[in-house]
């Protein structure tokens, strides 16, 4: 039992559920209060010491079923209630039998009339013909076939008719239609129980196989390091995974400069009034507290080649609202949109296909100098002297006319304006790239072609 | 359930509080291996009630802190009674002076004084907190974090020592570590995610709204003068209104003000009429009320515009 939870809990990790070792011990200690009889309440034991997340949840319930699901039972012995002569006729017809057949079938007919459970080396030998080991990950659906394989490697399709031959030689021999009947009833039972401890079997070797995957997959500080342009589907899924823990790293950096910025800093103004009262003594002594939450106005561009960098920044945005006053955020290709308030709803993903489809990708001509225009004519009283502008591009425009003098308005009127270009700056300026021109209309620029640079830069919008 | 799980239940149930196996479990769990229980959910399921009931079943004082943005260490845990010190160097100023009038030079006064300094950081001039009354509290308390997700991370790092701990030090005075271990409880409406380091340390349980079944009971506990037919149909109705995906569930509580409004309206059964008129004492935004209401037409075979099609 004690290996089957430690498994169990290397299969939650495998499966995106963090579990720390502490947390692994409380799971122990909970356990040793409340025992394993009670199913259910094990199973609640497990859950609240190992799963903190509610979203977690169903993968829990799906795993637990999984691995402790009813052990599949032993054998029944059907010779257990035989004499001993009617066991000998029945050795010596299942003898008889398989001479004329050949030995196909031997194995399985001497675990379903001996009531022998298969041992694990047996097992592992018939998973290795029926292909299990040639696979490198299992599917739940490829657990079954190969389960499904294994049964036909035992000549399981022989069976019935084999069993079937044996019960009428049994008979002429002489052996009771009663004794017979009870022989035919618990090899029944057997023959389903065998199919479900092959099954099981099957299902083990598909959870350790996902646990070992999980080990073997790439570290993620490698995914952060790699170019957004050359992850593949899974490695997204990892990354977005990971952006929940970015975020709080972010955020608890900026909480400690919160606090620093709060320290010491004696507010004389404040005091002398709030101590006016007191005649003047200073009982009441107030500190200035500086309000360091950034208010953000957001250009996105969301053609092609800048959907995955516009995608993380939106949900690392999305995880940080906590740090931020006040979000407007607008996407842009070849026009401007303003999509704040697709942002507001509860579920970032949900949010972010909202936000791609309102400006489905295709043959646009993206341009930025347009959408600029666009913004300063509706929207440039977003921008005061508190916002920091941030403009997630790069910077190339298919020749069209640049809008620098718009740029330079916003960051005029902005505290700050924040370039972030996924390009090397090698690239800048080459082809249709204005990058070089937008740059010192820019306060700050930065690269962001992977995820480490956007956490960086990120980091810089909540300064 | 084991014995042990349903003298919890029974417990909680003295307090007129029905608790599922799943919180009874938990509950105890956190009991036994004194850990923080962390309850997340939705509005209005009874996460915060869950406490007040378990304070009141073992017999264990309350010490509640309701969490806010900006709440900080001085209002969780202590603050120094400045203005009370000043008062009484200002009154003790005569004292004061009849102490250093011996002393000869200024060293010898500043020593004299540094003596009974400690006077004006002693725990007379302590304002305990929330917190560190759970903590020096000579009986048991159960301590309960209202609302843990709308505080400050910066205070979610600070709760953290005292958790795992439970022991606070203060420069003046020294470590002040608990009598009696309290039994906490922290809640969260899931408005932003925890930290995974507090997560780390309590156990966790999601409290979701109730099935029918059990939100009737609850109902029944709570509002007996309902008729038992009537209940039923104001809990499938509030049910109902919880698949509507609207801005604001109906929580326990309302459901409860709602089954309290129909008694008092003295109604026969939940009719358009009835609904017309209560149902703001369910849902708290005009879309919502205008969805629930085209929603129940609809039920009803109209469409909400005035005609049906059929």
């Amino acid at each position: 039992m004690e290996e089957r939870i430690a498994r169990f809990i290397a299969g939650l990790r495998a499966s995106g559920v963090r579990v720390s070792i502490a947390e692994s011990q409380d799971a122990w200690r909970a356990i040793s209060h409340l025992g394993i009889q009670d199913r259910e309440a094990f199973r609640l034991s497990l859950r609240s010491t190992l799963v903190k997340d509610a979203s977690s949840i169903p993968v829990f319930d799906d795993l637990f079923t999984q691995y402790f699901g009813q052990a599949p039972p032993p054998l029944l012995d059907p010779q257990a209630e035989l004499t001993p002569e009617q066991q000998q006729m029945l050795q010596n017809m299942v003898q008889q039998m398989l001479d004329q057949l050949g030995s196909n079938v031997q194995q399985l007919l001497d675990w379903l009339l001996n009531g022998q459970n298969p041992t694990q080396d047996e097992l592992d030998a018939l998973a290795d013909q029926a292909g299990m080991n040639d696979m490198p990950s299992l599917s739940r659906w490829e657990a079954e076939q190969i389960a499904r394989r294994m049964q036909r490697m035992l000549g399981w399709d022989w069976l019935q008719e084999v069993l079937d031959n044996l019960w009428e030689a049994l008979a002429e021999q002489g052996m009771d239609p009663h004794t017979i009947e009870q022989l035919k009833e618990q090899v029944a039972q057997n023959q389903e129980r065998l199919q479900e401890q092959i099954g099981e079997y099957a299902g083990q070797h598909m959870r350790d196989n996902r646990v070992e995957n999980a080990q073997r997959q790439k570290p993620i500080n490698d995914l952060m390091q790699r170019p957004f342009g050359s992850l593949n589907q899974t490695d997204m899924e990892r990354l977005r995974q990971e952006v929940r823990r970015l975020a709080a790293r972010l955020r608890s950096r900026a909480a400690l400069r919160q606090k620093r910025g709060k320290q010491g800093k004696l507010d004389p103004k404040s005091t002398i009034r709030a101590n006016l009262r007191y005649n003047g003594v200073p009982f009441d002594v107030r500190y200035r507290e500086r309000r360091l939450k950034p208010k953000l106005v957001t250009i996105l561009d969301v053609s092609t080649s800048m959907r995955p960098v516009a995608e993380f920044f939106l949900r690392l945005l999305y995880e940080l609202q906590d740090q931020i006053q006040k979000t407007r955020s607008f996407a842009f290709i070849d026009h401007l949109e303003d999509v704040t308030p697709d942002l507001l709803t509860t579920q970032i993903d949900e949010a972010i296909t909202v936000v791609l489809t309102k400006l489905p990708s295709g043959y646009y001509n993206t341009d930025l100098g347009y959408s600029l225009r666009q913004f300063e004519t509706a929207y440039l009283d977003t921008v005061d002297s508190r916002t920091t502008v941030v403009v997630l591009g790069d910077g190339r425009n298919n020749y069209n006319d640049p809008g620098l003098e718009v740029l330079s308005t916003i960051n005029r009127r902005a505290r700050r304006l924040i370039w972030m270009n996924p390009e090397h700056p090698a690239q800048w300026g080459t082809g249709d790239s204005d990058m070089l021109s937008y740059a010192p209309n820019c306060s700050e620029v930065y690269q962001v072609c992977n995820l480490a640079q956007l956490e960086q830069a990120i980091d810089r919008i909540l300064l | 359930m084991s014995d042990t799980v349903h003298q919890v239940q029974q417990a909680l149930a003295t307090q007129q509080y029905i608790a599922t196996d799943v919180i009874a479990t938990v509950l105890f769990l956190a009991e036994k291996l004194g850990k923080p229980l962390l309850a997340e959910g939705p509005a209005g399921v009874g996460k915060t009630e869950l406490s007040k009931a378990w304070a009141a079943a073992t017999n264990r004082e309350l010490v509640r802190l309701q969490c806010y943005e900006g709440l900080d260490e001085s209002k969780a845990l202590y603050e120094w009674e400045y203005a009370k010190q000043m008062l009484y160097t200002q009154l003790l100023r005569d004292k004061l002076s009849d102490l250093l009038a011996s002393t000869h030079s200024l060293t010898e006064a500043a020593d004299q004084l540094a003596q009974e300094e400690d006077v004006f950081f002693s725990e007379r001039f302590l304002l305990p907190r929330p917190l560190l009354r759970a903590i020096s509290s000579d009986t048991p308390t159960v301590l309960l974090i209202d609302e843990i997700d709308r505080a400050d991370a910066e205070f979610e790092a600070f709760l953290l020592e005292v958790l795992s701990d439970f022991q606070v030090s203060i420069p003046e005075i020294g470590t002040i570590t608990a009598k009696q271990r309290p039994v906490v409880f922290l809640t969260s409406n899931n408005t932003r995610e925890l930290s995974e380091a507090l997560k780390r340390r309590c156990l966790y349980i999601y409290i979701d709204y109730p099935d029918t079944e059990e939100e009737l009971r609850i109902v029944q506990l709570k509002v007996p003068d309902l008729a038992p037919k009537l209940a039923q149909q104001a809990v499938q109705t509030v049910q109902a209104l919880r698949q509507l995906n609207l801005k604001k569930n109906p929580s326990i509580s309302e459901t409860l003000d709602w089954a309290r409004a129909l008694v008092t309206l003295n109604a026969q059964a939940i009719d358009s009429q009835v609904l017309e008129n209560t149902l703001t004492v369910l849902l708290k935004y005009e879309a919502d009320v205008e969805r629930a209401r085209r929603a129940m037409q609809r039920q009803q075979g109209d469409n909400g515009y005035g005609r049906t099609y059929r």
